[in-house]
């Protein structure tokens, strides 16, 4: 049964760039992943889907631009908060998305878990794999925004380099195949690991709808993160974060939104596992 | 009825008026409605298309046809589609079969023709120019050297409809035109019959995959983009389109401002061919006895392109395995969680 207390675990902000990324990456990998596996007839028809060349490369661009917007707005909250507010606890501290040391032990713990010998351990406000997941997403958003910048104006970045040294570095040809592997590592990463770890997991399926409605049920805190809500109980703040319920309306909507989505991004990892395959046989 | 061409009388009507611009605006005016419309362009090509149209004419839909060099005996058919064949470069309204099929020049046509016509001589009357730029390049210059067969026009210019006959055997017909895309897509793998490394290496490049994907417009390169047409010559050639002197210029035609660091991108990465690592793993052995070719290996600029593909599949190879796992395993973990879990309210509930 279901627990009528719910609290906020993000914030609108955080909802709307979490699908401003979602529209953009789509869009970004329906038509940059057909260059990539450009032999296989799904390729071609997926990129004809999209308007074929150069309609499908435009679109690129714009969702592109979309990234950039949300990568933009990301780092002038971080830099609002942090430098002018002076907020604590972005770099150290339960709150913080960087590798604390608590969660060496928390790997370890997993691991422990995983072969039966020991429980599960009690995670705070962010668990260790979804602080890789983050900080990939900001590596991975620096590598493709630049890289993509070098193909999308090879000309004026070019000018930069002097002609002795492109001799030996070319820089286009170099940034291509950064940004041909890194988009296959991240589509792959986001339609497996990603998925896998927070939206089809067993007690989640089909979607994990914190991200998008921002709510979780009491039952779910204390299952996932109990060390932070056990925090926020001997401090008093719990009461701050409740929240009332999703709507059932709000939750249709989600998963109207979530699923087709979900069943994309599982189908172009199939696709490209198939691919690879064919390839290794 | 004897039929006798008119293609004489109408080329120098045109020849003449040509001469005069405004008076041959005029006069193909009068011209225009003097003769018949149907005369000026359906032209002579009506008694041959009569023909040539019926797949139930036997001689014209099934014919044997004997190859003039190697003497080889096809069965091919003799059809002509309308509607390709004036798509084609030779499509225009001012050709006329006869123009190309000369020994039909004045033939009585209302009846069966005399079989197996000359081969028709695409250079002395019309292609002169680019067959002497292509005999005199160091395409044919190198085949020739290496005693292999020089290929012909037509091995490269073969219509993009094959007329099949019954028998299964194709005629090539229909010279395409050069912006045609069908056409552009083509030559990729007419070059990439014999160029295979270099065809697979354009593969891995941006122009490639975007040709791959069957996107051939004049505004994507293929081959004959960069490498030339007929003039197919050696880099280091000052006249070739892609040695040191003309390089600017070809990128330059699609690249506007095209920079001398731009210009040493490399269009045929090696990342995939597994010859260019063992030359890398030679050099790397060999680094004591001949640290000059090892100096050499590595400032060519395919080293970096390798040695970051290399890593960038470490990278993928370990994220999926470590990741991937730990995706497994949390999946296994927390299912059997949730069945002891069940299983402790079972027996509560007994």
């Amino acid at each position: 049964m279901k627990s009528n207390i719910n609290y906020l675990r993000f914030r609108l902000f955080h909802r709307f760039c979490h699908f401003l990324i979602i529209v953009s990456f789509f869009g970004l990998v329906l038509t940059g992943v057909p260059l990539a596996f450009k032999n296989y007839y799904w390729a071609r028809w997926l990129y004809e889907l999209f308007g074929g060349y150069p309609t499908a490369g435009f679109i690129h661009r714009m969702c592109a631009l979309i990234t950039f917007f949300a990568a933009f707005i990301h780092f002038v909250y971080l830099f609002y908060n942090i430098a002018i507010l002076k907020k604590k606890g972005f770099f150290w501290g339960s709150n913080s998305l960087l590798i604390q040391p608590k969660d060496i032990f928390d790997i370890i713990g997993d691991l422990k878990w995983f072969l039966g010998i020991g429980k599960r351990p009690e995670f705070d406000r962010w668990i260790y794999w979804e602080k890789f997941e983050y900080l990939s997403l900001m590596w991975g958003t620096i590598v493709m925004a630049l890289t993509g910048l070098i193909l999308w104006f090879p000309i004026q970045f070019t000018k930069i380099i002097p002609v002795s040294v492109a001799g030996v570095i070319d820089l286009p040809s170099i940034a291509l195949i950064i940004h041909r592997y890194e988009a296959i590592l991240a589509a792959g990463f986001i339609f497996t690991i990603h998925f896998f770890h927070t939206h089809l997991l067993p007690e989640k399926m089909p979607v994990d709808e914190a991200i998008f409605t921002g709510r979780i049920t009491e039952d779910e805190f204390k299952h996932e993160r109990l060390t932070q809500y056990k925090r926020l109980e001997s401090q008093g703040q719990l009461g701050n974060y409740k929240i009332t319920p999703t709507s059932l309306f709000m939750s249709f909507l989600t998963r109207l939104f979530a699923v087709p989505l979900l069943i994309t991004g599982l189908i172009m990892v199939g696709l490209m596992f198939s691919a690879l395959l064919v390839w290794a046989i | 009825m004897v039929y006798k061409p008119k293609k004489s009388l109408m080329t120098e009507v045109l020849s003449v008026l040509k001469k005069f611009e405004i008076t041959t605006f005029l006069a193909l005016c009068v011209t225009g409605i003097v003769l018949s419309p149907a005369m000026l362009f359906a032209g002579d090509n009506g008694p041959c298309i009569e023909c040539h149209t019926k797949p139930d004419k036997l001689k014209v839909a099934e014919k044997t046809k004997i190859d003039p060099i190697t003497a080889e005996i096809k069965v091919v058919s003799m059809l002509i589609d309308e509607t390709t064949f004036k798509a084609s470069a030779h499509g225009g309204e001012d050709f006329f079969c006869i123009d190309c099929h000369q020994d039909l020049d004045g033939v009585d046509l209302t009846d069966v023709h005399k079989p197996n016509l000359k081969p028709v001589d695409c250079i002395t009357f019309c292609h002169d120019d680019p067959a002497d730029d292509y005999l005199k390049s160091s395409h044919v210059k190198l085949m020739r050297e290496n005693n292999k067969d020089v290929p012909t026009c037509k091995d490269c210019h073969s219509g993009l409809t094959f007329h099949y006959s019954s028998l299964g055997e194709k005629s090539p017909m229909d010279t395409p035109r050069a912006v045609d895309p069908l056409h552009r897509r083509i030559t990729i793998e007419s070059c990439g019959s014999c160029h295979q490394d270099y065809l697979d290496s354009y593969r891995n490049n941006a122009h490639g995959q975007v040709t791959s994907l069957g996107y051939t417009n004049t505004d994507v390169p293929v081959c004959f983009d960069c490498h030339g047409k007929h003039t197919i010559l050696n880099s280091s050639d000052p006249e070739s389109k892609v040695g040191k002197e003309k390089i600017i210029e070809t990128c330059g035609s699609c690249h506007a401002d095209a920079n001398a660091s731009f210009v040493k991108h490399i269009e045929h990465p090696q990342i995939k061919n597994i010859k260019y690592y063992k030359t890398l793993l030679a050099a790397a052995k060999d680094i004591r006895k001949d640290p000059e070719n090892f100096k050499k290996v590595i400032k060519n600029p395919q080293t970096i392109l390798c040695l970051v593909f290399i890593a960038y599949m470490g990278i993928l190879g370990f994220t999926f395995a470590a990741f991937g796992s730990h995706c497994l395993l949390t999946w296994f973990a927390t299912v059997r969680d949730e069945r002891r879990r069940k299983g402790h309210t079972d027996e509560e509930q007994h």
